[in-house]
């Protein structure tokens, strides 16, 4: 639906196929009877069908170069517009850097909405992307398809030398989208020298409560013995 | 002179107990509650289910529960600070060795087990010990005490995204486990009170000369204080009655937090504004904590009575909240529910202890937390299965507020059952006042 200011909506086309937009006009709006017009840029495009307050434009897509904004303008006492994004599926992953230790298993997953041709894993060498042979590191990188839209690139044994970005691209008939993890490895002195640190204050703290205690029943008893000998006398 | 159980010191070193008491319930539960952040990253990491990676968190409670009885009766045989020592080490090896992330196995016998047993000696002696310190100001003491985990989780939650952006999850782990490492220096704070009962291993109570004991004091008196579990609670209806109303209210209890996201979504509530009503939950908890505890110390209102209270007003926003449908309301009702969480959660351990006694209360604890659990396990399924049926979430609602009303009834007969028995006593100690009927002058002699 339309009604206010402008409205995008994204719409994933990953395969030729034939694509619906409609335009329609809330009930309490406004505008009576606009003046609609199709835009994709600057080209105008001619509307298939109308109806009372709802209009529609029929898209056939058969290659990339089709993808891209398509608007619908309503123009009377106001003017609104809403646009559609026509793009390949994006892919979802981790944004946040990929954490691990040396000699540890790294995991990156990419998932799209709709499966894809085919998967391809990339590691950044320079500026050059370069792609991940399965076949010439059979010990290293591990590729699980867990379904058709999701895969998984697994990497074992980690070093320093791993750190870097690593691509993942999923190829559509209509064009290919891409994801980016970025790959950090630590020692494993990291995370020890803060745990050390803990475990030394808590061994600390406890002597101290425990010496404090011994001398204190010490205290007490010397006293009791004092008197006790008062009494005594 | 060194404190004594039956003349609890009501103050002083007390105080020093429960800020330990409180650093525990933070080190314990709220770690417990922040878990989830871990999820998404253990189950990425070992390619498993949602579902199994959630047993994770399932054992851990499940360990907690029925663990429970077992370190109250270690309580009893050793004191409670071994206890919690041995249960800051457990706790801190199932993160530690956590931080191998061998496989799923693994991650349910460290993370899970360990874990659950650690927080399972730590959390029930810290919870006993501040009963066994105070009389008097019991309640605010307890109420202080549960505050700690409010207090933690708030602050865990940022705390722990940050660990794991900086060291990845299982640095993150170990960390978290030398964090848990400091319940030990808690322990080591929980100095044991001399109970007179404790060093020997069995005490007797004198009974006077004669045959004038009445028979309401060989009821109240525990002639032998018991060393191991006490089984034989099952048999004191007033622990029964208390224990059902414990399983119905557990079974609400954790019903509401499970709902109340998938509810803002259902709403059309976004992420970020939804995560704010979790924070809201927190905070208004904490304050329902601290207040009750002030109110419940002035000793205005009998304990139990401000119990059914606080669950009445539960059950009561728990009804409400579904009428909520935008943010601003559910906020409102969230806050109230929030709230009565807190006073009731305050006041509960304090309600157990008044109604079963000291000398029995750490079996007692230790029982009724085991018998608590069946409502824990059950719940969630059951209202799942509700709000399958209906097909909406606020069903899950109905069902919790519902539940705990029944729960309140519970109470209201355990409290008509104690009045009864106090009124039957009162006609019988009448002619028996030049004996000495008060079992506390019986442990003096001893000493």
């Amino acid at each position: 639906g339309v009604s206010g200011t402008a409205l995008q909506k994204n719409v994933s086309v990953g395969n030729p196929t034939k694509v619906e937009l409609t335009c329609k006009l809330d009930d309490n709006s406004k505008l009576k009877n606009p003046q609609v017009t199709w835009k994709r840029g600057n080209e105008t495009i001619s509307h298939s069908s109308k109806t009372q307050n709802s209009w529609t434009v029929q898209l056939t897509i058969s290659d990339g170069s089709q993808l891209g904004s398509y608007s619908c303008i309503l123009k009377g006492e106001v003017e609104v517009s809403a646009t559609f994004h026509l793009q390949v599926p994006k892919i979802d992953g981790k944004e946040r850097p990929i954490i691990t230790y040396e000699g540890d298993l790294a995991v990156m997953v990419c998932k799209t909405e709709y499966a894809p041709m085919a998967w391809t894993w990339y590691r950044t060498n320079g500026t050059e992307l370069v792609a991940i042979n399965l076949s010439s590191h059979t010990n290293k990188f591990r590729i699980k398809r867990q379904s058709a839209n999701v895969n998984r690139l697994e990497i074992l044994k980690l070093t320093k030398k791993d750190i870097g970005v690593y691509w993942c691209e999923a190829a559509f008939r209509l064009g290919s989208s891409k994801r980016s993890f970025e790959l950090r490895v630590l020692s494993i002195l990291a995370p020890l020298k803060p745990f050390i640190a803990i475990v030394a204050e808590v061994v600390i703290l406890v002597t101290t409560i425990a010496l404090y205690e011994v001398y204190s029943k010490r205290k007490e008893e010397e006293g009791e013995r004092e008197f006790d000998q008062i009494e005594q006398l | 002179m060194q404190a004594k159980d039956s003349n609890p010191p009501d103050g002083g070193y007390g105080w020093v107990v429960v800020v330990s008491a409180f650093v525990v319930m933070g080190l314990t539960v709220a770690v417990l509650k922040t878990f989830g952040l871990f999820f998404v990253e253990i189950q990425q990491h070992f390619d498993e289910l949602a579902s199994t990676t959630s047993w994770i968190t399932s054992v851990t409670i499940a360990v907690f529960h029925l663990g429970a009885p077992l370190a109250s009766s270690l309580c009893v045989q050793y004191t409670h600070r071994t206890v919690v020592i041995t249960g800051g080490l457990l706790a801190f090896s199932g993160m530690a060795l956590g931080f191998f992330g061998l496989n799923m196995v693994w991650m349910y016998a460290t993370t899970g087990f360990l874990q659950g047993l650690g927080i399972s000696f730590s959390w029930t002696p810290a919870i006993s010990i501040v009963s066994h310190y105070f009389s008097k100001k019991r309640a605010l003491a307890n109420a202080i005490a549960s505050a700690g985990e409010c207090a933690f989780a708030f602050t865990f939650g940022p705390f722990f995204q940050w660990l794991i952006s900086q060291y990845g999850w299982k640095g993150a782990l170990l960390i978290i486990g030398g964090i848990q490492l400091n319940i030990c220096v808690c322990g080591a704070l929980m100095r044991p009170l001399a109970s007179s009962c404790l060093e020997a291993s069995h005490c007797k109570t004198e009974t006077p000369p004669g045959n004038g004991v009445s028979r309401r004091d060989k009821e109240d008196e525990s002639p032998i204080m018991h060393k191991t579990f006490n089984w034989m609670l099952v048999r004191r209806p007033e622990f029964v009655l208390y224990a059902i109303f414990g399983t119905l209210a557990a079974m609400s209890f954790f019903v509401p937090p499970l709902f109340l996201v998938p509810l803002s979504y259902s709403l059309g509530i976004d992420e970020s504004w939804t995560a704010s009503l979790l924070s809201i939950l927190a905070m208004v908890d904490f304050g329902g904590r601290l207040l009750c505890g002030w109110y419940a110390n002035l000793h205005v209102t009998k304990t139990i009575h401000l119990l059914a209270m606080t669950i009445t007003l539960i059950s009561t926003s728990l009804m409400l909240l579904p009428l909520a449908n935008n943010y601003l309301s559910l906020a409102i009702f969230t806050g109230f529910y929030g709230f009565f969480f807190g006073t009731t959660v305050a006041i509960h351990i304090t309600v157990l202890a008044d109604v079963v006694g000291m000398p029995e209360f750490d079996s007692a604890l230790g029982l009724f937390m085991l018998i608590r659990s069946t409502g824990g396990f059950v719940g969630p399924p059951l209202a799942g299965l509700i709000v399958d049926v209906a097909g909406d979430y606020r069903a899950g609602f109905y069902m919790a507020g519902a539940t705990l009303v029944l729960s309140a009834g519970f109470l209201v007969i355990l409290d008509r059952l104690q009045q009864r028995k106090k009124r039957g006593s009162k006609i019988r100690t009448k002619p028996e006042k030049s004996t000495l009927p008060y079992p506390s002058l019986h442990l003096l002699k001893h000493q």
